[in-house]
């Protein structure tokens, strides 16, 4: 273990923990301390460009063995996730100004962080709650609603459930194999060992509650809708693309093995289907965003089924496509009296007449999530089912795609009431959201050069 | 300029001017619609220019553009004319003008957006044509969709959201069998070079084999079929078209539902020639079903719009059967019908909507004796509808005729070998032709004929721009009918091709 070398693989960790730390001092100096938002923005813009050069200069090094280590395509993951925060502190920027929701959401980052860096199932494991456990309370910090708490403690219990289901696992694994390190999830994955194979599968099945993969997903719509839009951005993209990330750390690159496989595709199946089935009844829009999110986590489990560097390159693509789109989305939400009126999906009726560009912005985050070209969706869900098809699971792609196409109705419903009903004739108080604004740009900008050039993009991955 | 840059050019115009429609305000309604009929003119001149230089008697493609795309998958930006789809790109860029001259008084609401939409449709359209890589092709395809169905959802009638959405899920259902079947035959086959490519010449060049053949040849033709659409495909389009705002009608009409018969020339047929030739005598009853039961359905109607929806059903038949005979003359005739389609019912869905703006029903009870009350109106009508059923002199006549020609030329040494089925298909095809005729007759005998009887009288004939307009149409209507030989020769060189690839399949499928 060497200072600088700490100092260095871990430089945007450490930038966000100098961010909490500050946050923290800020909250206890000054009750309503005015520049949290700004410290906030600058200490994850400076992670995320940290993060950028450790990946653009190729740095690798295991600071600490075994546990933690970075390498280029870490780093790269961790830009993704910081770059993604950007966006929703802007978001955050109207509903939150006590800092100690910026040092949460920082905290919830910095576990997120960990969590692509991890090489041992400790580190991971501290990264998972680290990420998970200051979410519960962003949940319910926005208390808007009677049944915000309600949420909240749902997803806490659940989330609880998966930690223990986890660590179940993880001691299972290490009773059969005598090694915390990450690789000896790969190896149980294909042996006949019972004691391995379940704790692996046990692995599987607390990373599937936490991405919210049917019959795992119960506690996402009630905690989407009972959160307030920026964490509603937050657990819809960081959160789940943490999840996978750790998904993607555990898996490597090996192809999966057959018995294994039905597990892998079964599910995430499944979750396509009633995630796109069950979304088309909402009448909230981040209801319905937690069901399609629901789909998308299977989508992205379904890129596990192909193997070698495929693997690595169709996840990232798959969250930079998803996630840019699903905030744009968010950025873009009419404003609206209160929080539910502003949910419900009626307040879109004839929003392309009252605010066009908000409109034309959510229509093509609903077609991109739809998997419609010319979009970023469209290439990333082909990746997906590339990868799956060259895996020599055809059958399984083919009912993907089945499943994908039920999911194009509520995505087109979106569209329709925003373009095709005259609007509603209620009052429409809007919010000044200026930063809103800054990051619909920050979004759309990524999503157009990835629609015109996914390859330069590919290449990179 | 070279030529393969006019191309291009032809291609990103509209793009070129959806920017510019961005820019101005939305409250401009004059300067949008001058802007956009000025793109959709400059590509016409474009498209016309690039027909002249289109040599026929060259194999392969000219005026080709080959770049980089994605190149890890090996995706190109690969776009280019060649005999089979020359014709219907000059026909989709001369139909934008005369749409958005002829949409003018119909829209009235957002008509940036309209504006804008229509560009994009006219983009996705060109580009469907002119892509010569299979992943560009699908995302032209499927951008098609989008603003067809904004057209169909925000301008329509009534029933318009039922009826773009029945639009969009019945073809976004195709699409995604073509999806699957596009990344199997790209990912899961053997590939012979050192990377995958999704270029029309390299997979035309590396056939799977005969019996995955059939499995992604149904996967494409569904999609195919759906678009075109052949019967028992079909329900979505009387919907569309009743709803669809006039300019939706034309372009569905005109170019739309070619794409379907394009996507199974272009690249149902050839990437899977053994399949295509096993499937024939499929495709062949499908194809006389659809013209009969087309024809039959649009004699029952009660709304003008209907008629002609369903006469578009029975008309396509034709195309199907043309391509299907496997020879030289219904090949070509399968194109020539095409464009003389789109012209005919087109101008047909625009002299609808003409009488719609004037009336205010679809009815078709509701009108009668127009001839008096709209002679000029009545001239064009009338022309149109003995296009539209075939007459001589007309495309229609051309078109048709060639058709069955070359399925009889087919049927006949069939039915000397023993096999009866293809010439009793190809006579019932004639049936088709005869059941046209009594539809629009009697279509035009109600409308233009007898005690004059209409809403909103007194009536104000055709003014001057819808009298251009028309007059276009009725033009090229006539100069196909007249004198094809032109068009014929753009086309011959790749129809011979064409024909040497399905008898190379069923070369292969007798093998096996």
């Amino acid at each position: 273990m060497s200072w600088p070398a700490i100092l260095i693989a871990m430089l945007p960790e450490h930038l966000l923990l100098g961010g909490i730390v500050a946050l923290l001092a800020l909250e206890i100096a000054n009750e309503r301390c005015p520049g949290a938002f700004a410290l906030a923005l600058v200490a994850t813009a400076a992670a995320a460009i940290a993060a950028f050069c450790l990946h653009v200069t190729g740095y690798a090094a295991a600071p600490f063995p075994g546990h933690y280590a970075v390498a280029p395509s870490a780093s790269l993951a961790k830009f993704l996730l910081l770059a993604f925060a950007v966006p929703v502190l802007l978001l955050s920027r109207d509903e939150f100004s006590q800092s100690r929701y910026f040092a949460l959401l920082l905290s919830s980052l910095y576990g997120a962080c960990l969590l692509v860096s991890s090489a041992s199932f400790l580190t991971l494991f501290l990264g998972l709650e680290i990420m998970s456990l200051p979410v519960y309370a962003l949940v319910l910090i926005a208390f808007q609603r009677p049944d915000s708490a309600e949420a909240a403690l749902k997803y806490l219990v659940l989330g609880g459930t998966a930690t223990a289901t986890f660590l179940l696992g993880t001691s299972f694994l290490y009773g059969a194999c005598g090694t915390l390190g990450i690789d000896a999830f790969a190896r149980a994955l294909g042996t006949a060992d019972p004691l391995a194979a379940t704790g692996a599968a046990l692995i599987v099945a607390a990373l599937f509650l936490k991405a919210a993969v049917v019959p795992l997903h119960a506690w996402a719509p009630d905690a989407y809708e009972a959160a307030s839009v920026p964490v509603t951005a937050y657990m819809a993209v960081i959160v789940k693309a943490g999840v996978l990330l750790a998904a993607l750390q555990l898996f490597g690159s090996a192809p999966v093995p057959p018995a294994a496989a039905a597990l892998i595709a079964l599910l995430p199946l499944a979750s396509m289907l009633w995630g796109n089935i069950a979304a088309i009844r909402q009448a909230s829009f981040r209801r319905m965003i937690a069901y399609s999110s629901i789909a998308h986590a299977g989508y992205l489990y379904f890129a596990f089924l192909g193997a070698g560097p495929g693997r690595y390159q169709t996840i990232m693509f798959y969250l930079a496509a998803y996630g840019v789109m699903t905030l744009l989305a968010f950025t873009a939400l009419p404003g609206a009296g209160d929080d539910a009126a502003q949910d419900r999906l009626q307040s879109f009726e004839g929003l392309f007449h009252r605010r066009p560009y908000a409109a034309l912005a959510i229509a093509a985050s609903m077609l991109s999530l739809a998997g419609l070209p010319p979009l970023p969706g469209f290439v990333a869900k082909f990746l997906v089912f590339r990868n799956v098809v060259a895996g020599g699971h055809t059958a399984w792609a083919v009912l993907g795609l089945l499943a994908s196409y039920l999911g194009l109705y509520f995505y087109l419903r979106v569209i329709q009431l925003m373009f095709m009903q005259s609007p509603a004739n209620q009052p429409q108080p809007t919010h000044a959201r200026r930063l809103a604004w800054v990051a619909a740009v920050c979004c759309l900008l990524p999503a157009i050069a990835i629609a015109i050039a996914p390859g330069w993009l590919l290449d990179r991955l | 300029m070279s030529d393969a840059a006019l191309l291009n050019a032809l291609l990103w115009l509209p793009v070129a001017g959806l920017l510019g429609l961005a820019l101005l305000p939305r409250d401009r309604e004059v300067g949008v619609r001058r802007l956009t009929f000025a793109v959709t003119l400059v590509q016409l001149i474009l498209a016309g220019w690039l027909l002249v230089r289109f040599d026929g008697a060259l194999p392969g493609l000219q005026f080709a553009t080959r770049l980089p795309w994605i190149r890890a998958w090996g995706v190109g930006y690969h776009i280019g004319l060649d005999g089979l789809n020359v014709l219907l790109v000059a026909l989709t860029a001369f139909l934008g003008p005369l749409v958005v001259a002829g949409a003018v008084p119909a829209v009235r609401r957002d008509v940036k957006l309209f504006h804008a939409m229509l560009l994009f449709i006219q983009f996705a359209m060109l580009g469907t044509l002119i892509a010569q890589d299979l992943f560009l092709f699908y995302v032209f395809w499927e951008a098609m969709l989008i603003p067809m169905f904004l057209i169909i959802g925000i301008w329509g009638g009534e029933r318009r959201i039922y009826a773009t959405l029945k639009f969009v899920l019945y073809t976004a259902f195709g699409s995604i069998l073509m999806l699957a079947a596009l990344i199997y035959l790209v990912y899961s086959l053997p590939q012979t070079g050192d990377l995958p490519s999704f270029a029309f010449e390299y997979l035309y060049r590396h056939t799977p084999s005969a019996g995955v053949q059939r499995w992604l040849f149904a996967a494409f033709a569904v999609s195919f079929a759906i678009k075109v659409p052949i019967v028992p495909l079909h329900t979505w389009l009387p919907d569309a078209h009743v709803e669809a705002p006039t300019a939706g009608s034309v372009i569905l009409a005109g170019v739309l539902l070619k794409m379907g018969t394009y996507g199974f020339m272009k690249l149902g047929i050839p990437l899977f020639p053994a399949a295509a030739w096993y499937f024939t005598p499929a495709i062949m009853t499908l194809a006389v079903i659809s013209i009969l039961y087309g024809a039959c359905l649009a004699l029952v109607q009660t709304d003008i719009k209907k008629i002609i929806a369903y006469s578009s059903i029975s008309h396509l038949g034709y195309v199907m059967l043309g391509l299907a005979s496997v020879s030289v003359l219904g090949i070509q005739g399968a194109i020539i019908q095409m464009v003389s389609h789109g012209l005919v019912a087109g101008g047909l869905f625009l002299m609808i909507g003409m009488v719609y703006e004037r009336c205010h029903t679809r009815e078709l009870s509701d009108y009668g004796g127009l001839a008096r009350l709209l002679p000029v109106y009545s001239v064009f009508f009338m022309i149109l509808t003995l296009a539209s059923i075939g007459l001589p002199t007309t495309s229609g006549f051309t078109g048709e005729f060639m058709v069955l020609m070359g399925a009889f030329d087919t049927a006949w040494p069939q039915f000397q070998q023993g096999h009866a089925a293809p010439l009793v298909l190809s006579a019932s095809a004639v049936l088709g032709v005869v059941l046209g005729a009594w539809y629009m007759l009697w279509f035009a005998q109600r409308f233009l004929f007898g005690a004059p009887r209409a809403p909103h009288q007194p009536l104000a004939d055709l003014g001057r721009r819808e009298q251009w307009i028309l007059a276009a149409i009725v033009a090229a209507v006539f100069a196909i009918g007249l004198y094809p030989q032109p068009l014929l020769r753009k086309t011959e060189q790749a129809a011979r091709q064409y024909q040497a690839l399905l008898l190379g399949g069923a070369a292969q499928d007798v093998r096996r």
